[in-house]
């Protein structure tokens, strides 16, 4: 009985000690938050519903296409996207100063989300500055792919 | 306006209070006649729930759109399979098939025990009673709902736009990402598995309460049954990000996935419990039910993950909605579990038995119950304190650098102790115990000095990696164990599988003989599976941004690495295809469409307008081009146009009087195929087809996937060519169209498809070879 009771309490020792290390590293470490979703790529995003609304104002005036770009703070493939496409210094040159964007937590905007039927990040969203949906990409795409379609939808949303 | 498929659902809490009430009243050794109606009124709830669910299938095969579910899941356009599978798309659709598993259990628990027992009748309550309140459930959110009670169908009536009585011609489809096999069997697989594990529960929670004998012997088969099956069901859902996702790996350690897991690992834990309870009732009395009711418990929990995700759900707490539900029930059956296990504990003797001593079968294996519980705990927290820290303060948070480092490095270390553990345990004689301490410490010897091992880049985290450096200290510590040092640990539980097999082998009889393979079945597939998880995602070779030009069609292309790939063959097509027709077809032979509906899709080419007589609009496809009649409706040029409608007599040239137009191409379900081979150095090592489908509002990639001998893949990803480029009719002019593609070779993941089988083949011998208590 000892033995169990010594390796019950030890365990609990282990787990409430793993608990409170990742807890706080995590909270030192990788924090995220701050209010222009910067370290998505370096870029400066608008984001939730209101973000959205605000944006689609922007477009308008502006006559600039929208990009709408779902992420999770667990998905892997988003910090690849952030660091190697979005963070690919053309892509981020055009999308600075011909794009507005928008950026959506897939775990917190769930509305947005299922009303434009994403339900897997990453997951970008071209859209005019009506708010129509103009092309999706779905899952991690490289900076040779998208550089193309950055361009193409520009350069069709100002011929308008 | 309560609906058909509802009233069933409120007749059937009807029928289950009946029965709550004959059991209820036999606890009482009453000899009212609700007694003896108590086992006909839970087969008849069963029956009532199969009959809903019958209804709600039927209501998918036949497009009725008047329900908001079926609208939301599904379209005529789908081939009937996936109508089937539509009736468990959603969230609505699987509570549904929830409570009816946990009532055809109760049927069957009744059927088996007919009440008999104190136990038996008492663990009949707890599943009625859990039963009764996932059908409140399921009516919260009820997949019988009216399509009339959307808020913005309601809307448009109050506004006029709709009529009162509407009925949407057309569904709103299945998300493309749910158009393949795998997800038509994951959902059943998944919520079979958790609706199993209610029973289990139940008799746990009557034994914690009680003390009646023989609980284990009621939960075992049903906890195989629910492990075989969440298993199965994560299993399929890593095969779908595998072949689907084209994640290009089968675990990613997102938090549906891991929150799935979290409950598999406790139910493991308790299926190891109870093979040593059932020989000595006094041996993990306490663990043993607790492992079964947080296995429960986290079932709950994995629910709300996978169904409305964990922060929503939390957020919207209080609301009528059935992650609120979900939540409370949560709560209250942790509070039950927790209480009845404290209670157990201290009214339990003190010192009853004796101190066995660490190098005991019994405390080696309380040790591996630990670990379970550890690595469950270590999954459960990875996916649970990032939304609790975003709830309580706002603030986001990642549990490490790169996701999947976090769990990688805080599951490696007990792992390998597990893996030692189970070596250990498996073939433990108390005769041979000092030999077999002996072998032991040389493996852990063994594998501790290869931990130090420094080889390229084969570590617990990636080292070049460039979320690597970002990770702290104490990350970068573990991840920097070779993962050599989980040879020794692999080979030490295989030899001792095998040794125990041949024990079990020696055995007289068939039952213990068939038994022992089943147990070395599932215990060698832990082995495969470990294996071919760590090699396949360490030792593959990945390159993305692959683009062939569609005019090096017949050449093999240089990819990189000595890798080489040649586009076969590229070809579109729709899964509707029969659906419509090639203009061509039309243009070729007139008079057989006459007088017949006709379906055509293609660009408009050209649009003219007929002063107050409507539009005429020009469609061309890849076969030909026509004129269609469009009456009032207009056309864009360049869009594509999927147009309905039958054939104007009196014209030279055949034109289509339309009655019914789709806008966009986008709308259906298309698919881009590319035939592909593959070379390495020179020598083909693989060749096959990589799909797309894209359509309503999704897309998906069927990746090549070719296996070989020595268990390596072959897998590409072909993510399609870009929907604008199509439907800008631009395909003629191949010279800047590229075929954007992944690839990648995955040594050894043969040996995960191949564990996985083992596991379940396993799993299945044993619960066949069912044997008494008393054996």
């Amino acid at each position: 009985m000892k033995t169990k009771k010594l390796m019950s309490i030890l365990v609990l020792i282990v787990i409430i000690a793993f608990a409170w290390g990742t807890y706080n590293i995590a909270l030192k470490d990788f924090r995220l938050t701050d209010t222009n979703y910067t370290y998505l790529g370096g870029l400066t995003w608008y984001h939730s519903a209101s973000g959205l609304n605000k944006g689609l104002q922007d477009a308008q005036k502006e006559n600039k296409p929208v990009l709408m770009y779902f992420w999770a703070v667990w998905c892997q493939y988003c910090a690849e996207f952030d660091a190697n496409t979005l963070g690919n210094p053309q892509v981020k040159n055009i999308l600075q100063s011909d794009y507005v964007l928008v950026a959506m937590d897939l775990d917190v905007d769930k509305d947005v989300a299922n009303t434009y039927r994403v339900s897997y990040p990453p997951y970008v969203i071209f859209m005019d500055p009506k708010g129509n949906v103009l092309e999706r990409v779905t899952g991690y795409v490289g900076p040779d792919s998208f550089l193309p379609m950055v361009k193409q939808i520009r350069d069709k949303v100002r011929s308008k | 306006m309560i609906t058909f498929g509802d009233a069933i659902l409120y007749l059937s809490i009807l029928v289950s209070l009946v029965a709550l009430a004959g059991l209820v009243l036999k606890e009482t050794k009453s000899n009212s006649p609700l007694t003896r109606l108590a086992s006909p009124a839970v087969f008849a709830a069963a029956g009532l729930l199969a009959f809903d669910f019958l209804l709600l299938a039927y209501y998918f095969v036949t497009s009725d759109f008047s329900l908001d579910y079926v609208w939301s899941y599904s379209s005529r356009d789908l081939p009937l399979i996936y109508k089937i599978s539509g009736t468990w798309a959603g969230q609505q659709g699987t509570y549904l098939l929830w409570v009816l598993v946990i009532f055809l259990s109760a049927a069957w628990l009744a059927q088996t025990t007919k009440h008999a027992t104190a136990l038996a009748r008492r663990t009949q309550i707890v599943t009625v009673l859990i039963g009764i309140y996932f059908i409140i459930l399921t009516l919260v959110q009820s997949p019988f709902k009216s399509i009339l009670e959307r808020p913005d169908v309601v809307s448009l009536i109050a506004k006029g736009t709709l009529p009162p009585n509407f009925v949407p011609a057309e569904g709103n489809g299945l998300n493309t990402l749910l158009v393949n096999f795998w997800m038509i069997i994951h959902p059943p697989l998944m919520f079979i598995g958790y609706a199993a594990v209610t029973i289990p529960f139940a008799a746990a929670i009557v034994y914690l309460l009680t003390k009646d004998e023989g609980w284990e012997e009621l939960s075992r088969q049903w906890a195989r049954f629910a492990w075989l099956f969440l298993g199965l069901g994560i299993a399929v859902g890593g095969v779908w990000a595998y072949l689907v996702l084209g994640w290009g790996g089968f675990w990613s350690w997102d938090p549906v996935e891991t929150a799935s897991f979290v409950p598999w690992l406790t139910l493991t834990g308790f299926l190891h419990a109870a093979a040593l309870h059932r020989k000595n009732k006094t041996t993990f009395s306490i663990a043993a039910p607790l492992l079964a009711a947080v296995s429960f418990v986290l079932v709950l929990y994995a629910a709300i993950v996978v169904r409305s995700g964990l922060f929503n759900s939390v957020h919207a707490f209080g609301e009528t909605s059935t992650g609120t539900l979900l939540l409370g029930s949560i709560v209250i059956t942790s509070i039950v579990s927790v209480v009845l296990g404290m209670k157990r504990y201290l009214g339990e003797p003190e010192n009853v038995e004796e101190d066995w001593g660490l190098w005991s079968k019994r405390n080696i294996f309380y040790l591996s119950l630990l670990l379970f519980v550890i690595l469950a705990f270590i999954s459960f927290w990875g996916i649970t304190f990032p939304a609790f820290i975003q709830l309580t303060q706002n603030v986001k948070v990642n549990v490490a650098s790169d996701t999947k480092n976090f769990f990688n490095v805080w599951s490696y270390p007990f792992t390998i102790i597990l893996l030692l553990a189970l070596g250990f345990c498996l073939n433990f004689k108390e005769s041979e115990k000092e030999k077999q301490k002996q072998t032991l410490f040389v493996v852990i010897a063994i594998t501790v000095l290869t931990m130090f091992a420094r080889t390229q880049n084969f570590y617990v985290l990636d080292h070049t990696s460039p979320f690597f450096v970002r990770e702290p200290a104490i990350y970068k510590l573990i991840g920097s164990i070779s993962l050599l040092s989980i040879f020794p640990p692999l080979i030490y539980v295989g030899a001792s599988i095998i040794q125990r097999l041949a024990d079990h082998l020696r055995s007289k009889s068939i039952r213990p003989r068939i038994k022992g393979i089943g147990l070395a079945m599932v215990h060698i597939s832990v082995v495969l599976i470990i294996f071919g998880a760590v090699v396949s995602s360490t030792l593959d070779t990945k390159i993305d941004g692959i683009n062939i030009p569609l005019d090096a069609k017949g050449q093999v292309v240089d990819v990189g690495d000595g890798y080489g790939i040649k586009v076969v063959d590229y070809s579109t097509g729709s899964l509707t295809e029969a659906s419509t027709t090639a203009i061509g077809d039309v243009l070729a032979n007139p008079s057989s469409f006459e007088g017949k509906s006709l379906k055509i899709s293609g660009t408009v080419t050209n649009v003219s307008s007929m002063q107050g007589h409507g539009t005429l609009a020009e469609l061309t496809d890849s076969s030909g081009s026509m004129w269609v009649f469009l009456g009032n409706e207009n056309a864009s040029m360049d869009t594509t146009l999927t147009v309905t409608g039958s054939l104007l007599p009196g014209f030279e040239q055949p034109v289509l009087d339309v009655t019914g137009m789709e806008s966009s191409a986008q709308e259906n379900y298309n698919v881009q195929s590319v035939k592909l081979e593959v070379y390495q150095n020179g020598n083909k090592i693989g060749s096959g087809t990589a799909e797309y489908l894209e359509g309503k509002g999704g897309s998906g990639t069927f990746p090549m996937v070719q296996s070989s001998i020595t268990g390596t893949e072959v897998y590409v990803i072909f993510q399609g060519l870009g929907g604008s480029i199509i439907s800008q009719g631009t395909i003629a002019k191949t010279n800047d169209i590229y075929v954007p593609l992944t690839l990648q070779i995955k040594p050894a993941i043969d040996f995960v498809w191949l564990g996985i089988a083992l596991l379940a083949i396993g799993i299945i011998l044993i619960m066949a070879m069912k044997t008494r208590a008393k054996d």
